[in-house]
């Protein structure tokens, strides 16, 4: 009975979902395209020198000139930034922990006066615009003998990711038992031994997720940093990549190279750490 | 009345004070809780609460460098209010705040029902659509400069490649695809946390009732329409409103890519605080406070009213 090939209704069902999937996965394919794309370019831009990028932009890096990266790290200074970014990022990590670990535990473990108060206005920071407090804390941080201090950037940062640390940790210290903590009182711990021996350990997947958020957020921050520095050799990464782009602006193969230097840790720690971090900073998303 | 009943609450006050004193509280000790609060409360009192307090006190005031705080009144609000640059700053500030969450979240909400459906490659495809927001804005503005450089940028050489070579040009350079191209930049940035999320949530939907939707003979697109997405609801508008947020503090990418040029096409209000407080040398900082307290103002009252509209149309709906 059959006549043409597209004439039965089932074929024609079967010819039109067909096309659909083959239209989803152009798209899904143009998309990935769009994500990845830019990222696989200047990784593989990042091992050619400038001359073979002016040739043909969109080549095979070969040969590879793994040497790029240590020229980069010895002539540019990056060395410096690097470093420079690592002490800064991991002292306001740490002191984070500890501070927001402790008012975590407090707002969550204790009740007391204002407490509803003290956590809104505390949280309530999360959705300032930072405009508001980065001219004041350039006034302050000059008086203080802070500004273009190492320091004072330290610090600062403690500031402006206390909120979220707080945010995620008192959730999870507010779901241990409270039967955890009477015992460990019968048992004649103090409350600090409390904190420290129960409910931080207790406590570690959540604040392993504010150490791994933090870190990346504080790693890729920009505003803050180019406001209150401004010595070359107090630069963190984000700064001197910028100083970097202006100093060399013809130079993309080397820029590349300086551009891979600042993603890789943030791409390893992606790669050790996916489910924490994304647990990190879905958090503030899900309420 | 209130003479008699005076003096027997002021012994109940004095009772309770008594009370309070004599039984301390175990389960609450004073001391710990100072202890345990002090460096947090410390830390945003100095960096967070009075930074905002200056703020707002410069705003009122003429404050130049080595010379005391002029009192001006609201001489700096009042210049706000015929100064152009600003409200082009507000206008595109706010384009952003309104394209990018919507863009965001509706690309997001596909991607996320593909891997929903469980596309092929799918943990390959999270990580490389996920990635984007691991990198800093400097990288993120440099690398995207070069996406959109006229002669040699993968944007037109794609476009020359697929023929339609006609539409290449320096997309960063002219005002009217300047804005457009930088809010590309933040959805291929953003779009993918936002698919993480979705998908999370997707995920922890109760299996009962979709296959009690499949039961029902229910298609894709009306299981999708009538159940999924109204029970993914409460994710999609936290996003939308966490994406607002994130779009009215935009700064670190125009500040690498454009600097608010060309013709003050990309300027947002951050760039104009910085540029009014830190570049042009006026060196004044009472004028970009100004700036900073009214977009508080006006982030707040957003924020609020995208909180409440959302509330308002749950009421409805349920």
């Amino acid at each position: 009975m059959r006549t043409t090939g597209l004439a039965t209704p089932a074929d024609q069902h079967r010819v039109s979902s067909r096309l659909r999937n083959l239209a989803l996965i152009i798209g899904l394919a143009l998309y990935t395209m769009y994500a990845a794309g830019p990222f696989a370019w200047v990784a593989l831009m990042s091992l050619r020198t400038t001359t073979e990028i002016a040739a043909d932009p969109y080549a095979l890096p070969w040969p590879m000139h793994w040497d790029k990266f240590l020229s980069a790290w010895v002539d540019s200074n990056y060395d410096v930034y690097f470093l420079n970014s690592v002490t800064i990022v991991l002292s306001a990590v740490a002191i984070l922990t500890v501070v927001g670990g402790m008012a975590a535990h407090c707002f969550a473990r204790y009740t007391f006066r204002f407490k509803g108060l003290l956590y809104f206005l505390i949280f309530s920071t999360i959705i300032f615009p930072p405009q508001v407090t980065v001219i004041g804390l350039f006034q302050i941080l000059v008086e203080y003998g802070l500004f273009n201090n190492r320091l004072g950037l330290v610090l600062v940062y403690v500031s402006i990711q206390m909120p979220i640390t707080i945010y995620i940790l008192e959730a999870f210290f507010a779901r241990i038992p409270n039967d955890l903590f009477d015992a460990a009182r019968m048992d004649g711990y103090s409350e600090w031994e409390i904190f420290w021996k129960i409910s931080f350990p207790v406590a570690l997947p959540a604040i392993s997720t504010t150490i791994i958020l933090n870190t990346i957020l504080l790693w890729n921050e920009f505003l803050y940093a180019v406001v209150l520095i401004s010595d070359d050799d107090k630069r963190t990464l984000p700064l001197g990549v910028l100083r970097f782009m202006g100093d060399q602006l013809e130079d993309v193969g080397m820029l590349a190279t300086g551009l891979m230097i600042a993603i890789v840790p943030v791409v390893l720690i992606y790669i050790f750490f996916s489910e924490r971090l994304i647990q990190g900073m879905t958090a503030g998303a899900v309420k | 009345m209130s003479a008699v009943d005076m003096p027997d609450k002021k012994a109940q006050g004095t009772k309770l004070r008594a009370k309070a004193l004599k039984v301390r509280d175990h389960a609450n000790p004073a001391s710990a809780i100072a202890t345990f609060l002090l460096p947090a409360l410390l830390i945003y009192a100095a960096l967070t609460a009075l930074p905002v307090f200056r703020t707002f006190y410069n705003s009122t005031h003429l404050v130049v460098p080595n010379r005391a705080a002029e009192w001006v009144g609201f001489t700096h609000y009042i210049d706000l209010w015929t100064d152009r640059i600003f409200w082009k700053a507000v206008g595109n500030t706010l384009t952003w705040a309104a394209a990018a969450p919507l863009l965001e979240v509706s690309i997001a909400t596909i991607l996320a029902l593909a891997l929903y459906a469980k596309v092929p490659f799918a943990r390959f495809l999270r990580v490389a659509w996920f990635t984007p927001v691991l990198m800093s804005y400097v990288v993120v503005g440099i690398l995207w400069m070069w996406i959109y450089n006229f002669e040699w940028g993968a944007l037109n050489t794609f476009l020359r490649f697929v023929g339609l070579g006609d539409l290449a040009q320096a997309w960063l350079a002219q005002p009217d695809t300047a804005l457009p191209s930088l809010i590309a930049v933040t959805t291929w940035m953003w779009t993918g946390f936002n698919m993480v999320v979705i998908l999370a949530a997707m995920s922890s939907l109760p299996s009962e009732v979709l296959e009690a939707a499949e039961l029902d003979n229910c298609g894709w697109f009306a299981k999708l329409w009538f159940v999924i997405l109204p029970l993914i609801r409460p994710t999609l508008l936290n996003l939308i409103v966490l994406s607002f947020i994130g779009k009215m503090k935009i700064f670190d990418l125009v500040w690498v890519t454009t600097q608010g040029n060309p013709l003050w096409a990309t300027e947002t209000v951050s760039t104009y605080v910085y540029k009014r407080a830190f570049q042009w040398n006026t060196f004044d900082l009472g004028y970009p406070s100004a700036i900073a307290v009214i977009w508080f103002v006006i982030v707040m009252i957003g924020v609020l009213s995208l909180t409440f509209l959302f509330k308002q149309s749950d009421k409805v709906e349920y």
